[in-house]
Formats: C-alpha cells, sequence, structure tokens
C-alpha cells in the first residue's frame, strides 16, 4: 500500500525537490529565488494553456518519454530488477530522443543529438554500477541490495563515477549541454508547448527521483547514511553547478567515459579479487 | 531433411513462373513442418553412421570443390584465392593419409540441432517465398532466375547436414560447400563489384577451411579421432589446439573484425541473398560450432574467446555508426550480435548458453525482417541510404511499421533480443567474481549494446521526421509476396515471445505492465486532446528557408579502424601461442 502511494507521489515530490533546489541555488548566489511552489505554478499555468502539436510522433513520444521514467521509478520503489530498470530507464532516454528528431527543427535535433551522446557517456557507468551491486550482493534485486548492510565502501570507486553522471541527468553544469538553453534553445524540449511541455517537465521531476533513489541505495540498510548521502550529494551538485561553466559536448564525454571507466573498471577488478 | 531441399531444388527448374511460385511455396511448408514434427518427435538425440561408399562421394566432392577454388584462383587471377586452395589440397591430402581409429556416428541430432532446423527451414523458407518475387524484376534469363531458387534450397539443404554431423570431415566439406554457394550467390549478379567481392568471401571463407584442416590434423594427431563427440570427450586442458583452430574457423564464418569484409562485400548481392546469409544460413554456423566447442573449452580458451567476442561486439557497433548505407549498418549490427553470441556460448555457463541461443533465433527472425524491407526499400523505393528515407512515414506507413518493429525486436522488451542482451550482462557479472578479465568484457558488452541501440534508433529517427503538410504522396504498389513474409515472420517474432516467458529473468508481468501502460496513456491523449490542439509548424528562429536536416554521424578515422584491426588480429594470434605454451 504504502509503495502504491509512493508511487502516486513521486513526480509531487521530484516537483518538491525542483522547487528547493531552486531556492537552494538562488540562496547560493545571494538572491531571493522563487517560492518552492513554483514548478506546480508553471504546472497549473501549462496546463491551462492552448494545446499545440507539431506532428502527432512528436507529441505522443514526449507523453511516452513520461510514463516510461515514471514506470522506472515505479519499478524501483516496488523492489524490481535493477538492470532491468537501467534499460527500462535508458528506454525512457531514447523516447525523448526520438521526439527530439521527429520535427524538422534545427536546435531539436541537436538537442537530441547532444542527449545520444551524453545517453553513451553515462549509459554504460549505470551498467556498471548495476553489476557491482550485483557482484556484492548476488542478485539484481532491489529489495536484497536495500536489505543488505551499506556497501559504499567497497563501491566506492563506482559511487564516485556515479556521482559524476548526476549533473548529466539533472542537467546541471558542467554537464548540461544537452539542453543549454542559451546555444540551443532548450534543445530537445524546444518543441514541445503547453500540456505537451508539462510532461516533459513532469518527466524532469522524476529524473530527481530516479537519481536519488539510486543514490539511496549505495547505504543499504543503513538510513542514517541514506539521509547523510541525499543531503551531501544534493548540497554537492548544486554548489558544483553554481561553481563550473558548461563544457563542451566532446569533453563531456572524454571527462566521463576516461574518469568514470577508469574507476569503474578499478573497482570491478577489486571486487573480484577480495 | 537434407534430401528434401535438394530435391526441391531439381524441381524448381520445371514449368513455368507461376506453377514455378506455388511448387516453392508449397516446399517451403512441407519444410517447416518437417522441421517442427523434429522438434516435437526427436527428444531423445538421433544418431547414425553414414556408409563407405558415401564417405568417399564426400571425398571426391571435397577434391572437386578444391580444384574448382584453385581453377577460380588461377581463372580470375586472384593470387590469394590460389595460393589458399593449394595449401587446402595440401592439407587436406594429410588428412586423408592420416586414419583415426576412435570412431564414432556421422550424423548426431541434439536438441541444438533442432532449433537450428527450424530457424533454417522457416526463416530461410520465407525468405525463399521473398525471393521468388524479388528476383521477377532482375534482369537474369529464366534459367538463371530458376537456378537462383535452387541454390538457396541447396544451401538450406547443406546448412540442414552442417547443424546434423558429427564428423569434422563432413563438416569441412559442408563448411566449403557453403562457402562455394556464397560464392556463386555473392557474385550473381555478374558485374566486376559483384566477382570482386565474391572472390573477397571466398579466400576470407577459405581461411576457415584451412583453419579447421589443421584443426583435423591436431584433432588426429593427439586425439586420434575426427568426431566432435570423441574429440569433445577426450579433451584434455592441455591440448587444445584443435578446440582453438575450430574456434577460428568460426570467427571466420561469423565474419568477426578481422574478417568482416567478406559478409560487407557481400552486400552487393541481391536482397535475399543477404538475408538468409545473415539470418537463416552462413554465419549462424558461427555460433553454432562455438556451442558444439562449448563444453571443451576451459580456462584461458574460453576467457580469450569471450574478450575478443566482446570486443568484436563494442567496436563492430562503433563501426556501425559512421554507416550510411541500410544493408550496411544491418551487415555490421549482425557482425556485432554474433560475436556477442560466440563470446556468451565461449562462456558456457547454462545461463550464457540459454541466452546465446535466444539470441540466435530472435536474430534471424528480427534480421530477416530487416533485410526484407531493405530489399523492398530498393526495389519499390529506390532507395539504398538511410539519409535518403526521410519521410518514408507518409509513403510507406508498412514498411515503417516492420523497419520499427525488426529494430525495436532486437533492442527493446518483451522481445528476445532484449532478454539475452540482459542474461548476458548478468552471466558475464557472475563469472567477474572468478576471473577478473571479465570485467573488460562487461565494459565492452555495456559499451557495445549502448552504442548498438543508438545505431538502430537513430535509422528509426530518419524515418519519423515527418514535415506538417506534406506535398505529394508516392503511390508505390508494394507486392503481396513482399508483404506476406514480412507478416510471417512478424507472426514468429510473436510466437517467440509467447514461448520466451516461459525462459525469462523477468516475469511476463513486469514486461507486459509498463508495455501496455507506455502503448496505452499516450494513446488516449492522441484521442482525447489532439483533435482540440492547433496543428503549427516548427520553429525557426525566424529564418525563412526552409531547413533540409541531415542524418548525424560519428566519424570514426582511419587509425581507429586500423587498431581496432590490429588488436583483434593481435588478440587471435594472442590465443593461438597462448594454447601452443
Amino acid at each position: 500500500m504504502i509503495e502504491i502511494i509512493l508511487i502516486v507521489i513521486a513526480p509531487i515530490v521530484g516537483g518538491l525537490i525542483y522547487g528547493f533546489e531552486r531556492v537552494v541555488r538562488a540562496r547560493m548566489q545571494n538572491r531571493q529565488g522563487p517560492p518552492i511552489l513554483q514548478p506546480f505554478y508553471d504546472m497549473y499555468k501549462l496546463i491551462g494553456k492552448q494545446a499545440f502539436i507539431v506532428n502527432p510522433y512528436h507529441s505522443i513520444l514526449g507523453i511516452m518519454h513520461f510514463v516510461t521514467i515514471w514506470v522506472v521509478v515505479a519499478f524501483i520503489i516496488l523492489g524490481e530488477n535493477l538492470l532491468y530498470v537501467v534499460f527500462l530507464h535508458l528506454l525512457s532516454t531514447i523516447f525523448i530522443i526520438l521526439a527530439g528528431f521527429s520535427v524538422n527543427s534545427i536546435y531539436s535535433h541537436i538537442g537530441s543529438n547532444r542527449e545520444l551522446l551524453a545517453t553513451i557517456a553515462y549509459e554504460p557507468i549505470l551498467i556498471i554500477m548495476a553489476v557491482g551491486f550485483y557482484i556484492i550482493n548476488g542478485t539484481f534485486d532491489i529489495p536484497v541490495i536495500r536489505a543488505n548492510p551499506s556497501e559504499i565502501i567497497s563501491l566506492v570507486l563506482i559511487f564516485l563515477s556515479f556521482l559524476l553522471i548526476i549533473p548529466i541527468k539533472l542537467k546541471k553544469s558542467p554537464f548540461d549541454a544537452s539542453e543549454a538553453h542559451q546555444e540551443i534553445v532548450g534543445g530537445v524540449e524546444v518543441e514541445f508547448s503547453g500540456i505537451f511541455f508539462e510532461f516533459i517537465y513532469m518527466a524532469k521531476w522524476l529524473e530527481y527521483v530516479f537519481i536519488y533513489l539510486l543514490l539511496v541505495l549505495f547505504a543499504g540498510n543503513n538510513i542514517i547514511l541514506s539521509i547523510a548521502l541525499l543531503i551531501g550529494v544534493f548540497l554537492l551538485v548544486n554548489i558544483v553547478d553554481n561553481a563550473t561553466a558548461r563544457v563542451k559536448m566532446k569533453h563531456l564525454i572524454n571527462i566521463v567515459l576516461s574518469i568514470g571507466f577508469t574507476l569503474s573498471l578499478v573497482n570491478l577488478l577489486g571486487l573480484s579479487y577480495v | 531433411m537434407i534430401i528434401s531441399p535438394l530435391i526441391f531444388a531439381l524441381t524448381v527448374f520445371i514449368g513455368r513462373v507461376k506453377i514455378r511460385n506455388i511448387l516453392v511455396v508449397s516446399f517451403v511448408i512441407i519444410l517447416s513442418i518437417l522441421s517442427l514434427l523434429n522438434m516435437t518427435l526427436e527428444t531423445t538425440s538421433f544418431e547414425s553412421n553414414l556408409s563407405h561408399s558415401l564417405h568417399n562421394i564426400f571425398i571426391l566432392v571435397d577434391t572437386l570443390l578444391l580444384i574448382y577454388f584453385l581453377a577460380q584462383g588461377i581463372i580470375k587471377k586472384h593470387y590469394l584465392v590460389t595460393v589458399l586452395a593449394i595449401m587446402q589440397m595440401l592439407l587436406y591430402s594429410v588428412v586423408l593419409s592420416l586414419s583415426p581409429t576412435l570412431l564414432s556416428n556421422d550424423i548426431l541430432v541434439d536438441n541444438i540441432s533442432s532449433v537450428m532446423y527450424l530457424i533454417i527451414n522457416i526463416v530461410g523458407g520465407i525468405i525463399i517465398i521473398y525471393a521468388l518475387e524479388y528476383i521477377k524484376s532482375e534482369e537474369f534469363s529464366a534459367f538463371k532466375k530458376n537456378a537462383f531458387i535452387a541454390i538457396l534450397f541447396i544451401f538450406l539443404s547443406i546448412m540442414n547436414f552442417i547443424v546434423s554431423t558429427n564428423n569434422i570431415e563432413i563438416f569441412f566439406m559442408l563448411f566449403e560447400l557453403t562457402t562455394l554457394c556464397s560464392f556463386i550467390l555473392i557474385g550473381y549478379r555478374g558485374d566486376e563489384i559483384s566477382s570482386n567481392n565474391a572472390l573477397k568471401a571466398l579466400w576470407m571463407n577459405q581461411i576457415g577451411g584451412v583453419a579447421i584442416l589443421i584443426a583435423i590434423i591436431f584433432s588426429i594427431h593427439h586425439y586420434n579421432t575426427a568426431y566432435f563427440d570423441m574429440l569433445i570427450t577426450n579433451i584434455n586442458e592441455l591440448y587444445l589446439l584443435p578446440i582453438v583452430f575450430l574456434a577460428i574457423a568460426g570467427f571466420v564464418k561469423g565474419a568477426s573484425i578481422p574478417f568482416e569484409k567478406w559478409l560487407l562485400g557481400a552486400m552487393v548481392a541481391p536482397t535475399p541473398v543477404s538475408a538468409i546469409l545473415h539470418s537463416a544460413t552462413m554465419v549462424k554456423i558461427a555460433p553454432y560450432i562455438m556451442f558444439k566447442l562449448a563444453p571443451a573449452m576451459s580456462g584461458f580458451v574460453s576467457v580469450t574467446i569471450t574478450l575478443i567476442g566482446t570486443f568484436v561486439f563494442f567496436s563492430a557497433s562503433l563501426l556501425a555508426l559512421s554507416k550510411d548505407y541500410f544493408k550496411e549498418i544491418l551487415g555490421l549490427s549482425t557482425i556485432a550480435l554474433l560475436a556477442l553470441m560466440m563470446s556468451l556460448a565461449a562462456i558456457g555457463t547454462e545461463e550464457a548458453i540459454m541466452a546465446c541461443l535466444v539470441l540466435i533465433v530472435f536474430h534471424a527472425i528480427s534480421k530477416a525482417l530487416l533485410f526484407l524491407q531493405a530489399g523492398i526499400l530498393e526495389k519499390s523505393f529506390h532507395l539504398k541510404y538511410v539519409n535518403d528515407i526521410n519521410g518514408l512515414i507518409n509513403h510507406s506507413p508498412l514498411v515503417v511499421f516492420f523497419i520499427i518493429i525488426g529494430f525495436a525486436s532486437l533492442t527493446l522488451p518483451p522481445f528476445g533480443a532484449f532478454v539475452a542482451k540482459f542474461m548476458a550482462i548478468e552471466s558475464i557479472a557472475k563469472e567477474i567474481v572468478n576471473n577478473p578479465l571479465y570485467s573488460l568484457a562487461l565494459i565492452f558488452v555495456a559499451m557495445g549494446s549502448v552504442f548498438l541501440t543508438l545505431l538502430y534508433f537513430k535509422v528509426v529517427t530518419k524515418l519519423f521526421a515527418k514535415d506538417v503538410d506534406y506535398k505529394e504522396k508516392l503511390h508505390v504498389e508494394i507486392p503481396k509476396l513482399y508483404t506476406v513474409p514480412s507478416y510471417m515472420l512478424l507472426a514468429l517474432l510473436f510466437i517467440g515471445v509467447y514461448i520466451s516467458f516461459d525462459i525469462e529473468l523477468l516475469s511476463a508481468l513486469e514486461i507486459i505492465v509498463p508495455l501496455v501502460l507506455i502503448a496505452v496513456i499516450p494513446m488516449l491523449f492522441a484521442i482525447f486532446v489532439f483533435k482540440k490542439a492547433h496543428r503549427v509548424k516548427e520553429y525557426n528562429c525566424g529564418e525563412k528557408d526552409e531547413v533540409k536536416l541531415n542524418m548525424y554521424y560519428f566519424d570514426i578515422s582511419q587509425k581507429y579502424k586500423q587498431l581496432i584491426n590490429v588488436i583483434a588480429i593481435v588478440s587471435i594470434f594472442i590465443l593461438i601461442v597462448g594454447v601452443m605454451l
């Protein structure tokens, strides 16, 4: 029962995290910032707008992106197979990329293209992370991972490479090239409007929930550690976001693949020798 | 099973086109029923011994074949073909002069052979039906057209034989016969490019033949037998050379890098040939032979072959990203997936074998479906390059649908290829604990599967790109003989999904619920919201001119391509040298 409630309110939680984050970031920059509920005000406004369609596939794929990411979050909460969750998450990314390509707009295409390249960078690391958990726990089942004591020490390098990809997923500097609104007018999102944009917007909130749920897996059954991780990573990501400038797509891939892969590989090798 | 396609091949020459078509369709149905019956009847394995006179005929066939290759090499002035043919002749005479004492059955049908029968006969048969229509519009004489169909049937027969034989010498003969078939089929158009590529396929596959002969010699020399089952039961971990050479023959047939050029060159052949080479026949020998050898592989050999396989999987997917020619993209993805199958078979755990089998079946169906669409694009729309298929959805939603299903079945749940990849990662993850080198294999698989997904969706995006108001609609009639085989393959795909629910890691619920949600909710929106919505054009930042968008490329520089080749060749040498030491 509690799981179902959690699943239903997941987008709301994501929205709150997003709103809170905007406040925190504003305070870091010595600004007042919008109210915490700002994302929901935006949502209300978007729903009331006249719907525009560029082409039907575009809009449908956008909605599919949202539904899939919600299913992914639901599967993590219900405690399904971690590897399956990672693959399903790839599917949701594919939907938004397809949506971007399905319209004849340069900005949308560039956005999709960058999103694709970003996927190349982070997806293997997510898979390796899942395998890391598998080696430790002997299974991909999320409930088992949650029930066992925290293994963050033996997975520390994989944890670091996971930290490295969080900014890509949450569209934060220095790795936010895929939506860089100053250069490519928002990228993939550019052709969405009104209620259809609302789905993309909510999908972004769910992306927050997804990332933080994965993060908590590192804490195992240690509740204090998981809260510490949540707060620590939340602050860290925002500090980094405020302190760095955007890097080029090419650098993003080079940085993430070289550092992330080396760390993960060393970690896997270490695990097999222990 | 082996003989009936040969008879069919002969009867194809009789009668007019219409009668021939009806005959072929009924033959295909007979073959499919036979293979299904075999699946249900032969629960225990079937064994038999062939008579001595038949063995003599095989020797004669082999000799004639090698003479034919030699003659081709001399006539076409192809240096490599000639040298390899002479090498094969010398080695073959050595093989004939040796007489092993440990004997076994020549024919051995086990469960894996039964599965292979299903793929060969049903998928191959469907492709032959498709070939009837395809060949009609080619500029060949009536006899040559009939011969084309006949050769395809003979090919099926050879394949049926190859998966039932237990004798490595017979295996060598059949291996060479498939080489011959592919040589004839690739060079079928008779122009310069075709015959060049056919020769390329010939000499590369001859390397495989040489490897098999060396394997036989080592096997007889050390184990005193030329039978697969005897070899595998008597295997000594210190002496795996025959296994390694047979595996190399597998790499050649499976067109693994560095032998990938022949399969890519095979693209000049008529599309049914590519389809049948890629799905039902020829390249499927590669994972099959790995299957046969899997129990004998251990330690170093198993790890090295897995590493080579996953490396090829990774690099072929990477190379495919820079291609534009639709068939070439399909070809490279075949190479990648075959390499994955081979490495799975080499791991040899129960789970890996299962994953490999699932992958073989689904890959055959999906690739056949995709190649048929490639043929339709080529014949009906005169399109060869992905970049030109912009907005195909306006003209032929059906073809687009088939292509999308084809790609989806290679990447997404609930289709078997997805499940297989899933199981692959799991079984490699299990092995990491035993041997840290597998973590490298894991990274290759993880990267490769991401690349492959991108590759497929790169093509799909091109199909989707639709304008708001397209002006003209092409009226292209697609013949029934094109669409019906596609529907049949689609049906097979779904039967496969239905069967694979029994063996999956994931419950049906886990797969069906999200699929229904992902499909239904957007549809509801499409119905209720889209009517009220306004249609607009894309935002072009005030640009007046229409923007023509092309496909994106990931250009891989020559330096890296060479590096990939060098790594592949070096690793095969490491394999051989490592086993010798």
